[in-house]
C-alpha cells in the first residue's frame, strides 16, 4: 500500500473549486483519499503549485500516419537521441518522437493522460500496438466515422426510414467502437476525404453530395452527431470541420456549429477554421464570431491548435490539406488512402514568424485563447505535432499568463498580420494558474468523461503534477518538482524515477447485437478484410484497460 | 487438422485472411487456391509434426538449455545483430527490439533485399500509398513494375480484380506469368529503369518526347495514366535493391507525386519477405527510425550507409527464411569455432500486411511451440542476468 501526503502546496482544483488554497492531498493506492496514515510519505510542497496531471485531448502519437511520419522525418531525430537506462527504454524525440520517447517526454511535462485523436479503425491493431508501446500515461484514441462508406449506406438508408434504421446507425458506432477498443468518434472533413479519394475533389458546401452515395456532409454530421449523444458516449462527436485552412472557412465552421445546434460536440483545432477572406486569397481572422459563437452555445467546446512558431509535422486524416501544403512547400510528402474509412497527408512544415499567414494563424490562436470568456469551453493543444509539439505546452502558457512576453513574441510576429487581429485592441488578459488548470486538465477530462481524472477530489486518480511556482511560467511548466502517476512518483526534479505501462481507455455503449448481420455484408462489397477478423478481441491489445460506459 | 476458415495465411505478404485450410491426403489444400499458401501451411504442419524443439550444433536439446545456451552467447556477444524476421509478427518484432535495446545490438528488418544495408528513399521526398482496397475499387490502370506477382504473391491481381476494364502494364524483359497477362507490355532492361522513369517525369512535366528507343513506350505508357482518374503502381526489390536501388526507387516516387496533379496514383510496395512490414513498423515506432537500426551506443543510430559487418560475432536471426518458417537461430559467426542453436517458434499473433493493414495470424493448428516473441522475451531476462 503506497501512501503520500503532498503537504502545504498551493492547489489548483478548478473541478473542486479550489483556487490556490493551501492545504494537503492524500493519496493512497493510485486514488486521492481523505487523509493517510502517518507512515505515509511526504513531500513537502511548500511554496509549489499542486495540480491534477495534466490531460491532452487532442493529439497525435499513435498509429500509421503517426509512424509513416517518423519513417519520413529520420533526419528529425537524429540530434535528439534518448539513452536507455537501467529502467528505461531508449528512443528518439523530434517532432514525433519514439512510442517510449512520447510517454517519458509527457511524464515529465506533468501530463499524464493523452488522446491520440484520428484512428483508421482498420487500422486499431495497430494503434494498440503502438499505445501498449507509450509508457507513462493512460492513453484512448477517437475513431475516425467521417468518411466511412459503411456508415454512409447506413445513413443513406436512415433519412426518411424513421427510427429503425436511424437506430442502425447507432448499433453501428458502438459496434465500431466494441471491435477497436476505441474511446469515441471523430468526424474528419466530413465527406470530403472520401470526395478527395474519388477525384481529388474537395466539400464546397455542407450541402454538396458524396457522389455514389447520395449523402452529404451535414446529413453525415446530423447522423453520426446525433448518434452518438443519443449513445451517451462519454465524449461528445469531436469534430475536424470541412475547409480545414481555406480562408473564408469560418462559414462553413459555424454552419458545422449550427448543424449540430443543440448536440454536445467538439470542434477540433479550431483556429485552423477560424479564417475570414475567400478561397485562393489572404485570409483573416474571424476569431472573435467564433468565439462568440462559443459564448451562446454552452454544448459546444473546442481546442484551440495553436501553431508554435518553428518545425512542425502536418499529419492529417484530411489528405486534400496535405497536397495544397505539398504545392506550397515542394518539401516531401507522403499520402495514404484507407480503404472504406479514410485518408491520410503528411508534410513537414514551418511556421514562421514573418510570414503574414503564419502569424496570422499564431494570432488567431492567441484570439481564441484570450477572448473566449469560459475556459472550460476553449482547452489547450497545439494539435500535436500539427501546429507544433507538445514540448511547445510550457511556451504557449507563458503567452498566455505573460502579457509583456506576449508582447513581445508579438512584436516579432509579421505586423501585418497581427493587426488583423484583437490582440493589438487592448487584449491584456493574463491567464491565472486556475484558469490554465481548466484547460490543461479540468476541462478536457471534463469534456472526455473522464469523472477520475482532471481533478483532486475522493476517488480520483492519484495523477498529480507539482511545480515550483516560478516567475517564469514556461520553466515552470516545462520541468514539474514532481509527476505522480497512479499513486507512485514518476518524475522527480526533471528526471524519470520509474517506468509505468498507463491503461488504455475505452468506452462502452450497448448495441443490437443484430446489427452485425447488416454490417457483414457491407463489409464483404467493400473491405479487404474479413469480417471475422475486422474486430480486435486478443486481450494483449486490449487490457488492461479501463472501460467508461456510456450514460454512465 | 479439420477444415480450418477463415484464417490468415502468411505464405506471402498479401497476409490473405479469408483462407479456408483442409487436410488432404498428400498435404493441406486451400480454398481459394496458392500454392504458395498450400506450402507455407505444410510447413507449419512438418514443424509441429516432429521437429526437436531445439538443437545446438544439430544435436537435439531441450528449450531450457537452449536459451540458457543462447543467452550466454549474447552476453558475451562484443558486436550481436538481429537479424530475419521473414515471418515475424508484431509481437516478435517488439520482444526483438526490446532485446536489441538491452544488448545494444544492430537490427536489421530485412526490408529491401540485396546488400545490406541499403537506403529507402522514402525519407527523401515521401510516397503516395494505398490499401489494397482502394487500389482494387479506383485504379483503372495497375503497373507491375519489374516483379512476378502472379509467383511471389499469388493473389495479388485477383485481390485487385484486375482483368475486364482494368488494363495491366507489366514492366519487365523477362518471361513471367505476370507479363503473359498484361494488356500492355514494356520490355527494357533494368538498367534503364532509372532512364526510363526520369524520361516519364519530363513527359509529365510537358518538356517533350526524350530522344531515345524508349520514347514509344513511355509515350504509351504516360497516354495510360492519362486517360485514368486513378492508377496503381506495384513495385518492389527488383527496382529497389541492389545497386542505385535509393534512386530508382526515388524516380519511382517523384513521378507519382507529379502524376498526382490532376489525377489520383498510389504506389504499392511488395516486401522481399511476409514479416518484414510488421518488423520495420515496430522498429520504427520503438526506435524512430525503420529500416536498419544501432543501439551499440545506448541510443538508435540509423543505419544508412553501407557498413562492414565483419565485426558482428553473433547472429540472432528471428523467423528467418520461407524455407525455415518457425525458428529463432543464434550463433557465432566470426572466426573460431561456431555455435548454432536453433529453437523452434511457432507463429502467432498479429501481423502487418503489405499495405500496412493488420490482421490476426492465428496459430493455423495446435503447437506447443513458444512464439518467437516468447523466446526473446525469455532470452532477454536471461541475457540481463549474470551468469
Amino acid at each position: 500500500m503506497t501512501e503520500i501526503r503532498i503537504s502545504g502546496g498551493a492547489v489548483h482544483d478548478p473541478a473542486n473549486d479550489v483556487d490556490g488554497d493551501v492545504r494537503d492531498v492524500c493519496l493512497r493506492d493510485g486514488k486521492v483519499v481523505d487523509d493517510v496514515g502517518p507512515g505515509a510519505r511526504r513531500i513537502d510542497a511548500r511554496g509549489m503549485v499542486v495540480m491534477p496531471g495534466g490531460v491532452d485531448i487532442h493529439a497525435h502519437i499513435a498509429g500509421p500516419k503517426v509512424n509513416s511520419a517518423r519513417k519520413l522525418s529520420p533526419d528529425d531525430r537524429r540530434d535528439d537521441p534518448l539513452d536507455r537506462s537501467e529502467i528505461l527504454r531508449s528512443g528518439t524525440g523530434g517532432l514525433v518522437p519514439s512510442t517510449f520517447a512520447t510517454g517519458y517526454r509527457y511524464s515529465l511535462l506533468g501530463y499524464t493522460t493523452v488522446v491520440e485523436a484520428a484512428a483508421p479503425p482498420l487500422a486499431a491493431r495497430h494503434v494498440l500496438s503502438e499505445l501498449r508501446d507509450t509508457p507513462m500515461i493512460d492513453k484512448a484514441f477517437l475513431i475516425l466515422m467521417g468518411n466511412n462508406q459503411v456508415l454512409f449506406e447506413l445513413i443513406r438508408e436512415s433519412r426518411g426510414a424513421g427510427g429503425a434504421a436511424g437506430g442502425r446507425v447507432r448499433d453501428a458506432i458502438a459496434w465500431w467502437l466494441d471491435a477497436t477498443g476505441g474511446y469515441g468518434v471523430k468526424l474528419v472533413n466530413p465527406g470530403g476525404v472520401e470526395l478527395w479519394k474519388q477525384n481529388n475533389g474537395v466539400v464546397e458546401s455542407l450541402d454538396d453530395e458524396v457522389a455514389g452515395f447520395g449523402v452529404t456532409p451535414r446529413q453525415v454530421l446530423e447522423a453520426i452527431g446525433g448518434a452518438v449523444d443519443e449513445l451517451g458516449l462519454p465524449h461528445p462527436v469531436h469534430i475536424h470541420a470541412n475547409n480545414l485552412g481555406v480562408p473564408g472557412n469560418a462559414d462553413t465552421t459555424l454552419d458545422t456549429m449550427r448543424t449540430l445546434s443543440g448536440r454536445q460536440a467538439h470542434f477540433a483545432h479550431v483556429q485552423f477554421h477560424s479564417y475570414g477572406g475567400k478561397p485562393g486569397g489572404l485570409p483573416r481572422s474571424r476569431a472573435p464570431e467564433l468565439i462568440e459563437y462559443l459564448g451562446e452555445h454552452p454544448e459546444i467546446t473546442a481546442d484551440v491548435g495553436q501553431v508554435m512558431f518553428g518545425p512542425a509535422m502536418t499529419m492529417t486524416a484530411d489528405a486534400h490539406v496535405s497536397a495544397v501544403l505539398r504545392d506550397l512547400d515542394g518539401g516531401k510528402w507522403l499520402n495514404h488512402d484507407t480503404e472504406v474509412e479514410t485518408g491520410c497527408g503528411i508534410v513537414p512544415y514551418a511556421y514562421r514568424a514573418g510570414n503574414y499567414v503564419h502569424a496570422l494563424q499564431w494570432g488567431i490562436g492567441l484570439e481564441l485563447f484570450l477572448l473566449g470568456k469560459d475556459p472550460w469551453q476553449v482547452m489547450l493543444s497545439t494539435d500535436h505535432p500539427n501546429g507544433g509539439s507538445f514540448l511547445s505546452y510550457p511556451k504557449l502558457i507563458r503567452l498566455l499568463m505573460d502579457r509583456a512576453f506576449r508582447e513581445d513574441q508579438m512584436g516579432r510576429a509579421n505586423q501585418k498580420a497581427i493587426r488583423r487581429t484583437a490582440l493589438l485592441d487592448g487584449l491584456d488578459r493574463e491567464y491565472t494558474l486556475n484558469e490554465i488548470a481548466i484547460i490543461t486538465r479540468a476541462a478536457p477530462a471534463r469534456r472526455l468523461g473522464l469523472r477520475h481524472k482532471g481533478h483532486l477530489g475522493v476517488g480520483a486518480d492519484a495523477d498529480v503534477t507539482i511545480y515550483h511556482d516560478l516567475t517564469d511560467r514556461e520553466e515552470m511548466f516545462a520541468t514539474p518538482r514532481y509527476v505522480i502517476k497512479d499513486g507512485e512518483v514518476a518524475v522527480e526534479e526533471g528526471e524519470l524515477r520509474r517506468s509505468g505501462d498507463g491503461v488504455l481507455l475505452s468506452s462502452r455503449a450497448g448495441f443490437d447485437p443484430e446489427v452485425s448481420r447488416a454490417l457483414e455484408p457491407l463489409f464483404g462489397d467493400r473491405y479487404t478484410v474479413a469480417f471475422e477478423h475486422y474486430p480486435v478481441r486478443d486481450p494483449a491489445l486490449r487490457e488492461p484497460a479501463h472501460v467508461v460506459e456510456a450514460g454512465a | 487438422m479439420a477444415e480450418l476458415g477463415p484464417v490468415t495465411c502468411a505464405g506471402c505478404g498479401l497476409l490473405c485472411d479469408d483462407v479456408t485450410v483442409e487436410d488432404t491426403h498428400d498435404g493441406v489444400r486451400l480454398t481459394p487456391r496458392c500454392g504458395l499458401g498450400a506450402e507455407w501451411f505444410a510447413q507449419r504442419r512438418r514443424g509441429a509434426d516432429g521437429a526437436p524443439a531445439a538443437t545446438i550444433d544439430g544435436e537435439s536439446v531441450d528449450v531450457e538449455f537452449a536459451l540458457a545456451r543462447a543467452a550466454e552467447l549474447l552476453r558475451g556477444a562484443r558486436r550481436p545483430l538481429l537479424d530475419g524476421f521473414d515471418h515475424a509478427t508484431i509481437e516478435d518484432a517488439r520482444a526483438a527490439v526490446a532485446l536489441a535495446d538491452r544488448v545494444g545490438a544492430l537490427m536489421s528488418t530485412g526490408v529491401a533485399a540485396g546488400p545490406w544495408p541499403g537506403a529507402p528513399a522514402l525519407p527523401l521526398r515521401g510516397a503516395s500509398t494505398a490499401t489494397l482496397g482502394e487500389i482494387r475499387d479506383r485504379s483503372r490502370v495497375v503497373v507491375i513494375w519489374r516483379e512476378d506477382p502472379v509467383t511471389s504473391h499469388p493473389r495479388l491481381l485477383e485481390r485487385l480484380r484486375v482483368s475486364g476494364h482494368r488494363a495491366l502494364v507489366v514492366v519487365d524483359d523477362r518471361e513471367t506469368s505476370t507479363a503473359e497477362r498484361a494488356d500492355l507490355r514494356l520490355s527494357w532492361g533494368r538498367e534503364r529503369d532509372l532512364e526510363a522513369l526520369t524520361s516519364l517525369q519530363v513527359l509529365q512535366r510537358g518538356l517533350g518526347l526524350p530522344p531515345g528507343d524508349l520514347a514509344a513506350d513511355l509515350t504509351g505508357l504516360m497516354e495510360r495514366w492519362g486517360s485514368v482518374p486513378h492508377a496503381a503502381v506495384v513495385y518492389g526489390p527488383a527496382l529497389t535493391a541492389g545497386a542505385g536501388g535509393q534512386r530508382r526507387a526515388l524516380a519511382l516516387y517523384e513521378l507519382v507525386r507529379a502524376l498526382n496533379h490532376g489525377r489520383h496514383v498510389v504506389t504499392l510496395e511488395l516486401p522481399r519477405a511476409p514479416g518484414c512490414r510488421s518488423a520495420d513498423d515496430v522498429l520504427a515506432w520503438q526506435s524512430g527510425y525503420g529500416g536498419h537500426v544501432d543501439f551499440a551506443t545506448g541510443h538508435p543510430e540509423l543505419v544508412t550507409a553501407t557498413r562492414p559487418l565483419d565485426d558482428v560475432d553473433v547472429t540472432l536471426l528471428v523467423e528467418p527464411a520461407p524455407g525455415a518458417v518457425a525458428e529463432i537461430a543464434l550463433g557465432g559467426v566470426a572466426a573460431g569455432p561456431d555455435v548454432q542453436v536453433w529453437i523452434r517458434t511457432a507463429p502467432a499473433g498479429t501481423v502487418h500486411r503489405l499495405d500496412g493493414v493488420p490482421l490476426p495470424l492465428q496459430p493455423a493448428e495446435p503447437d506447443d511451440a513458444p512464439t518467437a516473441a516468447d523466446v526473446l522475451t525469455r532470452l532477454l531476462a536471461a541475457a540481463e542476468v549474470d551468469p
